[in-house]
């Protein structure tokens, strides 16, 4: 059978280009594995991962292919953009799906594979065969081949008919189908919550931070497989750097989309899907710190080993919490079981099997540490800054595996130790909070000490003068910030406050006195202080966050007052310094805005306007509504409005102002009470139209109802459902004395009942919204330390690169 | 004994007293029923939303009522002093934190699971 208007060759080519990357990769793995440094099996090798690369590429441009051009009868077109998306979000829409994301993590790693076929010199064979094996597996991820019963991967080619679920369904056997059936007209579309321009950048960000950090891997087992342990370090440690910098950007990323578009008022929660992707960089920082200690004074061999495999292990541990469903109770993201869960496993199982068999292999060979450590030299305050950055990540992952913890041994579990389901810390941002705090306030410590001391062993005299002398200044902006915002009530926060800007001012203090301000090596210097900024602001910004749209309404004694607050149309009300004025509503195609003034207090007594935010709603048939915050942003502090309610909007009725539908299955003499009303099915009539040929043209359905409301007026309703050419007909009731809308909407077979819906004239008199508005002091120093973290991670790739390049001419 | 055996250990003591405290820091999920048990303390509960029962959200006193049944079948009232989150009614499981009292179970945190959201169960059923 010839289905009309599909465009099958997308499909073809598609799964053929993804059997073809799979293919080169397993080629290229075994080429180059096993080359033995043979010239011409090398070439080969390469040439193969070439052809893999180039698969890759051409997967990912047909699937955007099929996206822009809205080819409906792909499921994943289908599920991840309709017509209306707007061109720019179709990135977030091509991600927007396991299939999409595992693309884009492919993507990046072959780029990558590109650039280290060219540059990775000797360690091209074991760099380029172990990358193929990584991207063997993650092909496999989107092969979509049965074999038997056995699912492995999900082709994003499928087309909709083709799903297993809709095999048998009567419509696949239609050759019209596609015009036939109106839903394929158009697709579900994008969530609400991606047509953001965060969600275009936040995403190739973190996953190409997620497939950099298979390089410095790619190199360690190089390493391990030919016991040399020393020498790849040096063209390892700029693929390090440049992971750490761009992995903390794409973290960080996320945190600011959820800060511009999420309404949780903040921009970090220590949320699952957070905290996985953090976990995998506070470890690459630490072996980065390590690869350093190892290659300036040995001794640190076996912990950079360990370092790195698992910075690896726990990018692959975090896409197997976010896409096997198991976080599906504690994360707000909630993630669907694609049926892969089998496979992560395996991928999991498959890379801490070969690392350690590596590992195991080499373990003779690898050099141990010489038993001469110094307490005042820089390695050994690194050596403590890496165990501590582990120490943190374990904490974070063992808290959010919680789920994963209660799936081994819980009630249900595969080993049921425990008589009740594990759920995580009631409290969870305290709970994060109570360790990391402390391990962050040490870590700032080690960092401003540990830059004044030189490796192997430093004289001490001199050192004091400038840690003194930082600790000194360092105290006084502290106090700059704890005294207005009453931060110091918290001894912690003290603390943090203190070691945060210690961090800053010990290593500004170190490039000025020390590196005389060279750029040469202005790279740690910068992302250390970069890094003590994010720490100040994130403390000042949250800790002294405040919450101006308290309202008065308490609902008990010990129930807190809500962070909400409600304004009517053109009302005014105070907020803290300001006074709000709800002052209209504007809709622009699906996004619906609300106009806040704030006003200032003026010298006269009276209020100027001073400034408008536009919170709005997305619009969205689909997935309901979604709301986006506004933000006011000044140098020292932002001005965060979200709308947690709007009256005009909840209440929506349909054309004609009715609302509020209920469903009830009735059978004759059936009576349910309709907006204090009483409806009575008293009978049902059927009307058959015959054609000629006496075949049935048409079949109209009566249901025959008495509307009787508590004071005895009884109205007569008749809706009416037809058949014709196989299309329902609804005829709908009005009853505009009672306000309700009755519809026939189909005859329930099973049960021999009618399914009636009703719905109310809803009252849309009510215009006011409910805001929440946060004060978020000095936000911008914690994206000023963001971005100087980064820089200041590139800058140390580019003179690592540089100073590569010199020792080798 | 070498400075980073001593290290070691400390790190092996610290990731003990990590295990432990989040042991003992974990909560667990748990029905209405066990929490009408210990009424005041704070516990997570999985249940779905009622939709039979009606769903009340009055905006001026921002408080949402609604009754849930938790995996056993037992029913409660729920009270939600805040504003109805977004798709509150297309949500099937409802993750409620909060305490029981003899009125009904105070909900302070509720977390969603929307089908219609990010699960990619297909709304086919609707197109044929």
């Amino acid at each position: 059978m010839e289905y009309i208007g599909e465009s099958t060759w997308i499909g073809e080519v598609g799964r053929f280009l993804v059997i073809l990357a799979f293919a080169s990769a397993l080629f290229s793995m075994i080429t180059m594995l096993f080359s033995k440094n043979n010239a011409s099996t090398i070439r080969a090798g390469k040439w193969g991962f070439g052809v893999h690369a180039v698969s890759i590429f051409a997967v990912v441009g047909l699937l955007f292919f099929m996206l822009l051009g809205h080819y409906f009868e792909y499921d994943y077109v289908w599920k991840h953009s309709s017509l209306d998306l707007e061109k720019r979000f179709v990135f977030s829409a091509f991600w927007e799906g396991q299939e999409g994301s595992f693309l884009l993590w492919m993507f990046w790693h072959s780029v990558l594979g590109l650039i280290l076929l060219f540059t990775a010199k000797q360690w091209t064979a074991p760099v380029i065969g172990f990358l193929s094996l990584i991207q063997l597996v993650l092909t496999s991820m989107i092969l979509g081949v049965y074999i038997g019963e056995l699912k492995i991967g999900i082709s994003p080619f499928v087309l909709i008919r083709e799903l297993p679920e809709n095999a048998m369904l009567p419509w696949t056997r239609l050759p019209d189908y596609l015009q036939q059936i109106e839903a394929f007209s158009d697709g579900t579309g994008l969530n609400p919550l991606l047509q953001n321009y965060w969600m275009t950048i936040h995403p190739p960000t973190l996953f190409l931070g997620f497939a950099s950090v298979a390089v410095p891997f790619l190199f360690v087992m190089a390493g391990l497989l030919r016991k040399d342990h020393k020498s790849w370090i040096n063209m390892a440690l700029p693929w390090t750097f440049f992971s750490i910098s761009i992995l903390g950007t794409g973290i960080l990323m996320g945190g600011a989309w959820a800060y511009e578009a999420l309404s949780f008022g903040g921009f970090w929660a220590w949320d699952p899907v957070e905290n996985a992707s953090l976990v995998p960089w506070l470890i690459l920082v630490g072996a980065g710190h390590l690869m350093l200690i190892e290659r300036n004074r040995g001794g640190a061999a076996h912990s950079m080993y360990i370092f790195v495999i698992l910075a690896f292990f726990f990018i692959l541990y975090s896409t197997f919490l976010t896409r096997s469903g198991v976080l599906g109770d504690s994360s707000v993201h909630s993630f669907v079981d694609l049926g892969l869960n089998g496979q992560l496993l395996i991928l999991l199982f498959t890379f801490v099997a070969i690392p350690l068999f590596f590992y195991i292999r080499a373990y003779k060979t690898i050099p141990t540490s010489d038993g001469n450590e110094e307490f005042w030299s820089r390695e050994f305050w690194m050596f403590v800054g890496s165990l501590l950055l582990f120490i943190a990540g374990f904490q974070i992952i063992f808290s959010t595996s919680i789920p994963v913890i209660d799936k081994l041994i819980g009630p249900e579990g595969f080993v049921p130790i425990l008589s009740k389901h594990m759920a995580p810390p009631v409290d969870v941002i305290a709970h994060y909070n109570a360790w990391q705090v402390p391990f962050a306030i040490a870590i700032g410590f080690l960092m401003a000490v540990g830059q004044f001391l030189s490796y192997r062993k430093s004289r001490l005299k001199w050192t004091w003068v400038p840690l003194a002398r930082s600790l000194a200044l360092a105290l006084l902006i502290s106090l700059a910030f704890l005294l207005p915002y009453e931060l110091y009530k918290n001894p912690l926060y003290v603390l943090l406050m203190l070691s945060g800007w210690y961090v800053v001012i010990a290593n500004i203090d170190y490039w000025i006195s020390i590196a005389k301000g060279k750029f040469a090596f202005s790279g740690s210097s910068i992302a250390h202080v970069g890094f003590g900024l994010l720490i100040v602001g994130s403390l000042v910004s949250n800790g002294a966050k405040k919450y101006i749209s308290k309202s008065p309404i308490f609902l008990s004694e010990n129930f807190p007052a809500s962070e909400n607050l409600l304004v009517e149309l053109n009302d005014t009300v105070k907020m803290a310094d300001f006074a709000v004025t709800f002052s209209g509503v504007e809709q622009i195609a699906h996004r619906r805005y609300y106009f806040m003034d704030y006003l200032r207090l003026n010298a006269d007594g009276g209020y100027d306007f001073d400034f408008r935010l536009e919170p709005h709603l997305q619009i969205n048939d689909q997935m309901g509504l979604v709301a986006e915050p506004s933000t006011k942003h000044y140098l020292h502090k932002d001005i965060f409005t979200h709308l947690t309610y709007a009256a005009d909007m909840d209440k929506r009725g349909d054309d004609e102002g009715y609302g509020e539908e209920m469903e009830f299955l009735m059978a004759k003499g059936d009576t349910f009470i309709v907006n204090r009303h009483f409806l009575i099915l008293d009978s049902i009539n059927a009307e058959p139209v015959y054609n000629d040929d006496l075949s049935l043209q048409r079949l109209t359905i009566e249901a025959v109802f008495r509307l009787m409301s508590t004071t005895g007026e009884v109205y007569d309703v008749r809706p009416t459902y037809s058949i014709e050419n196989d299309d329902p007909v609804h005829q709908e009731v009005i009853v505009e004395e009672a306000n309700v809308k009755i519809r026939f909407e189909e005859i329930n077979l099973e049960q021999n009942k009618l399914l009636i819906k009703t719905k109310q004239k809803v009252d849309n008199d009510d215009e006011f919204v409910v805001l929440k508005a946060i004060i978020f002091p000095w936000i911008n120093i914690l994206w000023a330390g963001c971005i100087l973290m980064a820089v200041g991670g590139f800058i140390s790739v580019y003179q690592r690169v540089k100073r590569n390049a010199a020792l080798k001419s | 004994m070498k400075k980073t055996h001593i290290i070691a250990l400390i790190l092996i003591f610290t990731s003990i007293g990590v295990v432990i405290a989040t042991l003992t820091d974990s909560s667990t999920y748990i029905d209405f029923q066990s929490a009408q048990l210990n009424p005041g303390k704070t516990f997570t509960v999985i249940g779905e939303l009622d939709k039979e029962e009606q769903i009340h959200y009055d905006a001026r006193r921002n408080l949402l009522t609604f009754f849930a049944t938790d995996k056993n079948g037992t029913q409660s009232k729920v009270f939600y002093g805040d504003v109805k989150p977004t798709d509150f009614e297309r949500s099937e499981d409802i993750t409620m934190k909060g305490f029981a009292t003899d009125s009904g179970f105070v909900a302070t945190e509720i977390l969603l699971k929307c089908p219609s959201k990010y699960n990619e169960q297909n709304t086919l059923a609707e197109v044929d």
